[in-house]
């Protein structure tokens, strides 16, 4: 099934259809029409060209494949120091990179200019789990690992999977390797597996479960945000229950490694003006965004820690060699 | 006969790479009882006994075809091979024409009507992918127009 | 009365003239994207996707306009199975077994016409299901955890030993390729295996790129090898008619196919490729031996084609009130909705009463345009075989490279299609189905997927996978299907044929 929803994009079909003027900017979404990715393209695109940081319509260009490295690879080689173009990305991006997934590439050869939104992490139970807090989970791991398994909707060693052993190591909790997790097609199905019982908790992105928790399916033991996401303030953060974990799927941009700073720069002010804009907001709202702004070598700073940690949990368990 | 034997023998030889390959699959450490192993060496296994099977009871042998049919299967072949890799820098209009132009004088000798063929289904199928379906398709090689 | 107040909301939707047009022009471009190889509902929906984003269309719209793409891709693709035994998407794959063969016998025109009324029944009893049960049979959903969709998958790949053949160990050996391919790729398990450093086996095989090698690819072959002898082009045709006993006759496998399919819809992960293998299988060992299945029996068009059309419209289930993708498509189309700011889950029936029941309503509409346009065109879509070979299957060619080179845009794929052409080409010389192998890459890892799962919940105990009735009564379906066409065989063989 997974191989279904893979690659109906038209890559790169509209890419030499329409060709990279000089002027355009160009946005490679590297998945089909649809997808996060896509919007990221799509919503920033859109909103640049509004409020007049560019001066053409922002070109976007589906190059699917390889889960995001075909147009990694692309970007790597052919456009190298291309300051008109822009990718769009997020954690599952710094994730593959960072357990090598990408055919030996590295998250050091492009340059990571900024995350505008985010999707927070949330770990998930069905309405009649005995656990009230991430604390009662916790404490049931640790007394017997076994008898929690989570479902998730990343691959088994994916973000979904990460999220997880970070909060139990955040906890004290060390034999991360006999943590249970499963991976299915998607957090939607995450929850169905959860609500039906086969899992003790879920774990997976907040947009995942939004229709679950408004039916009262589920509930949230915890989000991993730094503060309590607007709208969903009647969710704890890991943070408060003692747990220090910030786990969010980010929605930002890579561009090409040799360009300029100055170019690299004005690109991540470009971004700041979007991330500050009534229109992004909106945007932000509808798809539900919370708000996380990094920009320039600041985000590239927090990029090279969050790799540099999802390494280091990916060895532990085996993913990475 | 031969056939199967032959096809048969080739098969144990790809099964054992496969195995073989999938020793080295990489095995994570955290819960995986059946781990990613297991079904590419029962996969491998099992093509080794129905290549067994066949290469022991074989069908009659397969019409074969002569030599020069044979001929026209490769340069078919080739000819698709290099569409494959001149649709990109050349645009969809003259490798197309040239491929189905082959193509059609393969099956049916009479040059002008592949021509025609050729001509007329690259031009055809461009309107219907490209305003039909909406699929941007690059006409010529890019910087002709 | 809810359900009637629900309908008029929906008709109120979509009986407007807009909306209606928007209904027509999707059936239309779903047919030919459904018939022409390499392009299936799934891509043709993400084609469609980009161009309601430019026109601005509103949630409805949109929806209304990609459902009615998808359902008309669902009919078309019998079309080129039928023709020219070339499947225009993977849930058209069972119907090429009969469906050819009966073109050959020169009734293309029944099949056609046969499994279009089939299609609209599949389709209309899903949507009428979809109507009255949806927020009921969502729950079926929670009774499935892996153990029983590992048995769901056994059950499947179990009837495979009744498939036609004549030699067994040549389809097994075509299933367990199948299963190899599938294992190429980073699945759900985390570790790629057999990647080898190459990012475009990453993902795995897409099995768009098999079918249209094993099978569109293919044909060129033999046709180039046999001139024509073994193909359905220029076989001289029946008069189209409405075949009404045959339509009468093949009505309860029709009503048969649509409830397995349907069944094989709503379950998440299982699909419209596996409701109409089911809806083929199941209806093969009904008839038994009487039938005349793989040879050109109405029944074989008949219950594949209710089945995936059913099995669409029962994807749809857990996409609206789950969010869960059911299919390929419906991954796509449920994009779409969040893309639209419309999150499907359980509350989406009463959040937005107006989406789901103008769906619905259009969904219906639908239906009725697409039997309306199907049967009458069954007339000009048969005269396709009347177009001489040197310029049908250069057509067919060059369609089938654009198709799959609009997957990705990479060469990779169009060499690994032309590689399954060969192979295609080979196995049919050597009298090895082809079927299988598409079987076993389509269901294949989500099988090992299933099974991996289950022995992870159960720290590998192997009773688990028998710890549900549903389980339990799936496993006995699969030994009853793979054990009984070998006794029913043994019992009604003829004598042995010398083979040496």
């Amino acid at each position: 099934m997974k191989k279904h929803i893979k690659g109906f994009g038209l890559g790169a079909f509209f890419a030499f259809a329409m060709g990279t003027s000089a002027l355009a900017t160009e946005c490679i979404a590297p998945a089909n029409p649809g997808g996060g990715w896509d919007f990221t393209c799509r919503q920033i695109g859109k909103i640049l060209f509004d409020i007049k940081q560019v001066d053409a319509p922002v070109q976007v260009t589906n190059m699917s494949g390889g889960g995001g490295g075909l147009a990694y690879a692309h970007v790597v080689n052919e456009r190298g120091s291309d300051p008109d173009l822009i990718v769009a990305a997020s954690s599952a991006t710094t994730t593959r990179l960072a357990q090598n997934a990408f055919a030996g590439m590295t998250a050091d050869q492009v340059r990571f200019v900024g995350a505008i939104g985010a999707d927070p992490g949330v770990i998930v139970v069905a309405k009649d789990s005995p656990f009230q807090s991430l604390n009662d989970m916790v404490e049931a791991i640790k007394a017997d690992p076994g008898s929690v398994a989570f479902a998730g909707g990343s691959a088994a060693g994916g973000f979904d999977h990460l999220k997880v052993l970070q909060v139990l190591k955040a906890a004290g909790f060390d034999d991360i390797r006999s943590v249970k997790y499963i991976g299915v097609d998607g957090g939607a199905d995450a929850v169905t597996q959860t609500v039906g019982g086969f899992t003790q908790g879920m774990t997976g992105d907040m947009s995942e479960i939004v229709g679950f928790l408004k039916s009262g399916e589920v509930r949230a033991l915890a989000v991993l945000t730094e503060d309590r996401v607007p709208g969903f303030e009647d969710i704890p953060t890991a943070r408060e229950q003692g747990l220090d974990v910030v786990a969010v799927n980010w929605r930002g941009l890579y561009v090409p490694k040799d360009i300029t700073d100055d170019q690299f720069k004005a690109w991540a002010e470009k971004l700041q003006a979007v991330a500050d804009s009534a229109e992004w907001k909106e945007a932000m709202a509808a798809n539900g965004l919370a708000p996380f702004t990094k920009v320039g070598d600041d985000f590239q700073n927090w990029v090279n820690g969050v790799v540099a940690q999802t390494v280091e949990l990916s060895k532990e368990i085996g993913v990475l060699q | 006969m031969a056939g199967d034997r032959i096809f048969g023998a080739v098969m144990i030889v790809v099964a054992l790479g496969y195995i073989l390959s999938a020793t080295t699959i990489q095995v994570p450490l955290f819960p995986d009882p059946v781990g990613p192993k297991t079904f590419p060496f029962m996969i491998g296994g099992g093509v080794i006994v129905c290549a067994l099977y066949m290469m022991f009871r074989p069908d009659p042998e397969a019409d074969w075809p002569p030599l020069r049919s044979l001929l026209s299967l490769v340069i078919a072949t080739i000819v698709m091979i290099g569409y494959t890799y001149t649709l990109k820098p050349l645009g969809f209009l003259i490798p197309t024409a040239l491929a189905a132009g082959i193509l059609s004088y393969q099956l049916s000798p009479r040059p002008v009507a592949a021509i025609l063929t050729g001509v007329g289904l690259a031009v055809g199928l461009f309107v219907l992918f490209r305003y039909g379906l909406d699929l941007g398709l690059q006409p010529f090689p890019r910087g002709w127009l | 009365m809810d359900l009637l107040s629900n309908l008029a909301l929906g008709f109120s939707i979509a009986l407007s003239p807009f909306t209606l047009m928007l209904a027509v022009i999707g059936c239309f471009l779903g047919t030919i994207i459904g018939a022409l190889p390499g392009l299936g509902p799934s891509n043709g929906v993400a084609i469609l996707i980009p161009i309601t984003f430019s026109l601005g269309f509103d949630a409805t719209s949109a929806l209304v306009l990609m459902t009615s793409v998808y359902y008309g891709a669902m009919y078309g693709g019998r079309i080129s199975s039928i023709l020219l035994n070339i499947p225009g998407d993977e849930p058209a794959l069972m119907t090429t077994l009969d469906g050819y063969p009966m073109a050959k016998q020169g009734k293309a025109g029944d099949a056609l016409v046969i499994s279009g009324v089939a299609s609209f029944v599949g389709a209309f009893l899903a949507t009428i299901a979809l109507m009255l049960l949806a927020p009921y049979i969502a729950r079926l959903a929670y009774k499935f955890g892996p153990a029983e969709y590992f048995a769901l998958y056994l059950l499947a790949f179990s009837t495979l030993g009744g498939m036609a053949s004549n030699n067994q160990a040549k389809a097994a050996m075509a299933s367990l390729i199948g299963l190899g391919l599938a294992m190429i790729g980073q699945g759900q398990s985390g570790t790629p295996r057999f990647v080898h450093g190459n990012l475009h086996l990453m993902d795995g095989i897409d099995f768009l790129v098999a079918i249209v090698g094993l099978f569109a690819v293919s044909e060129v072959f033999v046709f180039l090898e046999s001139h024509g002898k073994e193909s359905s082009i220029g076989v001289k045709l029946e008069k189209v008619t409405v075949p009404v006993k045959e339509l009468a006759a093949t009505f309860w496998t029709m009503i048969r196919g649509s409830i397995i399919g349907f069944v094989a819809g709503v379950l998440p992960g299982a699909g419209a490729s596996l409701g109409s293998f089911m809806a083929y299988m199941a209806e093969k060992s009904y008839i038994g031996e009487k039938g005349n299945f793989g040879k050109g029996d109405p029944r074989g068009v008949a219950a594949p084609e209710a089945g995936n059309n059913a099995a669409a419209g029962g994807a749809l289930v857990p996409m609206l009130t789950l969010g869960v993708p059911g299919s390929g498509t419906t991954a796509v189309l449920l994009a779409l909705l969040m893309t639209l700011n419309i999150t499907p889950g359980p509350t989406l029936f009463t959040d937005r009463p107006e989406v789901v029941w103008g769906l619905i309503a259009t969904l219906l509409i639908a239906n009725f345009v697409l039997l309306a346009m199907n049967v009458p065109m069954v007339k000009i879509f048969v005269r396709i075989l009347m177009v001489p070979p040197a310029i049908l299957l250069p057509g067919v060619t060059m369609i089938s490279f654009v198709g799959i080179y609009s997957l990705s845009g990479s060469s990779f794929d169009l060499l690994l299609m032309i590689l399954f052409g060969i192979m295609g080409w080979l196995f049919r010389k050597m009298d090895i189905p082809t079927v299988p192998i598409i079987l076993g890459i389509l269901l294949g890892g989500s099988m090992e997927d299933n099974l991996r799962r289950a022995m992870t919940l159960s720290g590998g105990d192997p009773l688990y996978l028998f710890s549900s009735p549903i389980a339990v009564v799936l496993w006995v379906m699969a030994i009853l299907g793979f054990v009984a066409p070998i006794f029913l065989r043994r019992y009604l063989r003829k004598p042995p044929a010398v083979t040496d």
